[in-house]
């Protein structure tokens, strides 16, 4: 029965190609702008950290001064940051099953003269178990070890680009980089890897690309590396020597914990409670106990990093669809309704109403699919274009996912157009239309 | 004129009228917040920054040769680099500071006035040598910028504030041989306070990602005079062009520098690149929305064009009875130009509350909807024409029935 719909709602697509061509048009303008904004807003809410979203948390201390709030405007707000005091004394807590301590800094990286100029790349500073935590995924080699990160042991894990550069892209585990004034064993070389969102750097540009070069934490202090990312105090006070800014209250470290279940979870929060405590009695954290751990997308949700306009774009590009699926209603009920002889007399001749409903429906998704497609194929350019405008534009594309909600959207709005048509059509008694002519 | 027969008319074709309503009420709703999102963004995109956007560039110089470990040889390099950058054709001023335009960032601190009870507030503070009020462009309106020489002391003296800053610190006025001092937050100041020796007029650089982590600082700031780099950050530079001097000077600068000292790695940044970048969102926002206006009106345009032209045809024997009747040309054009005009009216009141209800659920908080009045006037009279235009085309064919057409069967 399918196949004799299908072949009638060709014919009668064929008998007016400028009014088909229009109705295809209007769906695949709906579904071109649609299936784009909705892909577009889908890069930013995806699941940024597939799988562990709910277990990895952002840590957060008030270790603000007692005279006011780490902001003016939100006293409830905590400091975005930790002091290098606290990511000392956290890393001793037993309870999260990985955790580490992170931020950035800059270094010249010196490739063999021949191969290139030095270059300065940023650098990230963390613990082994930074890379597992985050699912960073691994070319060649992996992680460093928890012995590299006690001693610390000069290990670098390298991007994917970065190898390109300076290793002319082979397997360069075991190989020296010179990073700054001193020379790193690579252990580790990345894939090409470019998230939407870097999970782990929400303070600063959260859309940019992944760090191109790591080395272990345990390097802040020999090798007396400042930060390169934000640093903000409260204590004023003077910070003359890298020891200095060590010992300070300024916070500048970012710390995350992975903690598997809830029981975890509570017992990392009485831990925090209990280190607070601690620390009270040496005369710091002078304001009342308060700790936060936040997962990513809560962070990102309270951070507002999506655009407020990506939202708006994706709401009213359905309701554009949803207009043009609208605009055809009237169109095709026209193009049915002149068909009413044609059907009387089929009705008459034994044909059920169920199948004259059908059949047109057949058709309208008929012109949903073929606008659809049209549009699909019109929204992978449009997304070229959308690219060059939005953070992380460059990984924008149509996945899986979003080609099933954009083929999803063509039947639906094919079917909205259509239903109503359908159905007055069919409902049409066979004989009245038989004595009138 | 008789409404009476119109509504009528209307009754009988009941879908009809319906879709047009719907149609015409969805259009309005989305138009209206579509032009209240354009609107938004542009006021985003042309705040007054107070710099010579256009016309600015930054440049990082970043040494790797170890004779750049000493204080001293910065110093040396920036007095050097600064004459460099002066002598070449093409630049109006150039500065070191470690200022950096539309990044979303820079350093902050807090200040009061000495001899005051002030809670300190926030404001941003750079560091830069001599000529950075004519490198950025900004218009001193009270008192003075920097003298030659003030950069090169080894602890400042004075500081230039904006006018924002100073009338938080001073609010009678008079903000020139003040003094301000960077404080803790009990009001505890924090090492020697500054002399006010100028004030500047608007500044603008969003501080933070967040629109929210702006207010009261993106537009305040104060400027001290100062050599500024290092060998672990490097140099940097704001040179002002002009008009589009700017990719002949980056190519000239970057030579000359190298020439001079080969032991180090220059980068350049245009602001009008950076501007654009910052704003991406926004302007791709009106793009968007601009062409879903154009698009929607043509969609909607077409829709009603087709429905009406259909009701035409059908009701091409009624038509030639009621001219058969007496009725005129014109009387016909004006039956469909009022059924027309009273569909897309009633359209327009469900699409005035459709345009409530989609700018709140746009918003998502129910304190930020807003929705001038103005706008909403404006999508009423673009719709009552687009109606009319679109009605136009078939009502005028419906005036050619000719009225004998009565008289024969179907």
């Amino acid at each position: 029965m399918l196949t004799y719909h299908l072949k009638t709602a060709v014919t009668s697509l064929r008998r007016n190609p400028i009014l088909t061509a229009l109705l295809i048009g209007a769906i695949a303008l709906g579904v071109c702008v649609a299936t784009s904004f909705v892909t577009l807003r889908h890069l930013y809410t995806q699941d940024p950290l597939p799988g562990k979203s709910d277990k990895v948390f952002y840590v957060q201390l008030d270790s603000w001064g007692k005279a006011s709030s780490y902001s003016d405007d939100d006293p409830e707000k905590l400091p975005d940051q930790i002091t290098y005091r606290d990511a000392r004394g956290l890393m001793r807590s037993p309870i999260p099953a990985r955790q580490t301590a992170t931020y950035i800094t800059s270094y010249f990286v010196f490739p063999d003269p021949k191969v290139a100029r030095p270059f300065q790349a940023n650098v990230r500073l963390a613990f082994a178990d930074f890379f597992d935590m985050f699912n960073v995924p691994f070319e060649y080699g992996g992680p460093w070890t928890k012995a590299s990160d006690a001693k610390p042991e000069p290990v670098a894990v390298i991007d994917h680009d970065t190898n390109e550069k300076v290793f002319r892209g082979e397997d360069s585990v075991g190989r020296t980089i010179r990073i700054g004034e001193r020379d790193f064993r690579v252990v580790g070389v990345l894939r090409p890897w470019r998230p939407a969102i870097r999970p782990f750097e929400l303070n600063r540009d959260p859309a940019g690309p992944p760090e191109p070069v790591y080395i272990p934490f345990n390097f802040t202090e020999p090798l007396e590396i400042w930060t390169n990312g934000n640093t903000s105090g409260w204590a004023g006070e003077d910070v003359k020597t890298h020891q200095d800014f060590l010992n300070s209250e300024r916070v500048w470290i970012q710390y995350w914990v992975e903690l598997p279940d809830r029981a975890a979870q509570e017992s990392y929060n009485d831990w925090l409670d209990g280190y607070i405590g601690d620390q009270k009695k040496l005369g710091r954290f002078t304001r009342p106990i308060k700790h936060t751990i936040t997962t990513i997308p809560a962070i990102i949700e309270r951070e507002k990093f999506i655009p407020q306009s990506v939202r708006t774009m994706s709401i009213v590009s359905l309701l554009f669809l949803a207009v043009c699926s609208v605009n055809l209603i009237g169109i095709l009920l026209g193009k049915f309704l002149a068909r009413i002889p044609e059907v009387s007399v089929r009705r008459a001749l034994g044909a059920s109403r169920a199948q004259v409903f059908w059949q047109h429906v057949v058709e309208c998704e008929l012109i949903g699919l073929a606008g659809g497609l049209i549009g699909i194929g019109a929204s992978f350019l449009l997304l070229k274009v959308l690219g060059k405008f939005v953070p992380s534009g460059e990984v924008l594309h149509l996945d899986g996912e979003m080609l099933l909600v954009a083929t999803l959207l063509s039947l639906v709005s094919g079917l909205v157009a259509g239903v109503y048509p359908a159905w007055r059509v069919c409902s049409v008694p066979p004989a009245m239309q038989l004595k009138v002519q | 004129m008789n409404v009476g027969p119109i509504l009528r008319a209307m009754k009988q074709n009941r879908t009809r009228v319906a879709l047009i309503i719907l149609e015409i009420a969805m259009t309005l709703a989305i138009v209206t917040n579509c032009v209240n999102v354009i609107i938004a963004e542009r006021a985003k995109i042309n705040r007054p920054s107070g710099f010579d956007d256009d016309n600015i560039l930054w440049m990082h110089t970043r040494p790797f040769s170890p004779e750049f470990r000493e204080d001293a040889a910065i110093d040396r390099a920036i007095q050097a680099d600064l004459l460099t950058l002066r002598g070449i054709p093409g630049v109006k001023a150039a500065a070191n500071t470690h200022f950096r335009l539309w990044e979303g960032g820079g350093s902050s601190t807090q200040v009061k006035a000495v001899g005051t009870t002030q809670t300190p507030r926030s404001t941003q503070v750079y560091r830069a040598t001599t000529d950075i009020f004519n490198t950025l462009g900004v218009h001193i309106i009270e008192g003075r910028g920097f003298q030659p020489g003030e950069d090169t002391d080894s602890q400042p003296h004075v500081v230039v504030i904006s006018r924002t800053v100073a009338d938080a610190a001073f609010p009678d006025g008079h903000a020139v041989g003040k003094s301000l001092t960077q404080a803790r937050d009990d009001g505890t100041p924090l090492r020697e306070p500054f002399t006010v020796v100028g004030v500047f007029d608007t500044f603008f650089n969003p501080f933070g990602m967040n629109p929210d982590s702006w207010e009261g600082k993106a537009d305040r700031a104060i400027f001290l005079p100062a050599l500024v780099g290092s060998y672990e950050r490097g140099i940097d530079y704001l040179i002002r062009c002009e008009p589009g001097a700017i990719p002949a000077v980056m190519a000239e600068a970057e030579k000359r520098l190298l020439a001079s000292n080969a032991g180090r790695i220059v980068e350049f940044q245009p602001t009008p690149e950076k501007k654009t970048r910052w704003f991406a969102t926004e302007w791709l926002t009106v793009l968007v929305m601009t062409g879903l206006i154009v698009a929607l009106i043509f969609v909607t345009g077409l829709g009603i064009l087709g429905i009406t032209a259909l009701s035409v045809s059908e009701r091409t024997k009624q038509i030639g009875t009621r001219r058969a009747l007496g009725a005129t040309r014109s009387d016909i054009l004006r039956h469909f130009l009022m059924e027309n005009w009273l569909t897309t009216t009633a359209g327009i009141v469900i699409g005035i509350a459709g345009t409530y209800a989609l700018n709140f659920l746009l918003v998502a908080k129910v304190t930020d909807v807003k929705m001038p009045w103005q706008l909403v006037a404006m999508g009423v009279v673009l719709l009552w024409i687009n109606g009319l235009v679109a009605t136009l085309p078939p009502a005028l064919r419906a005036t050619n029935v000719p009225p004998s057409i009565a008289t024969r069967s179907v």
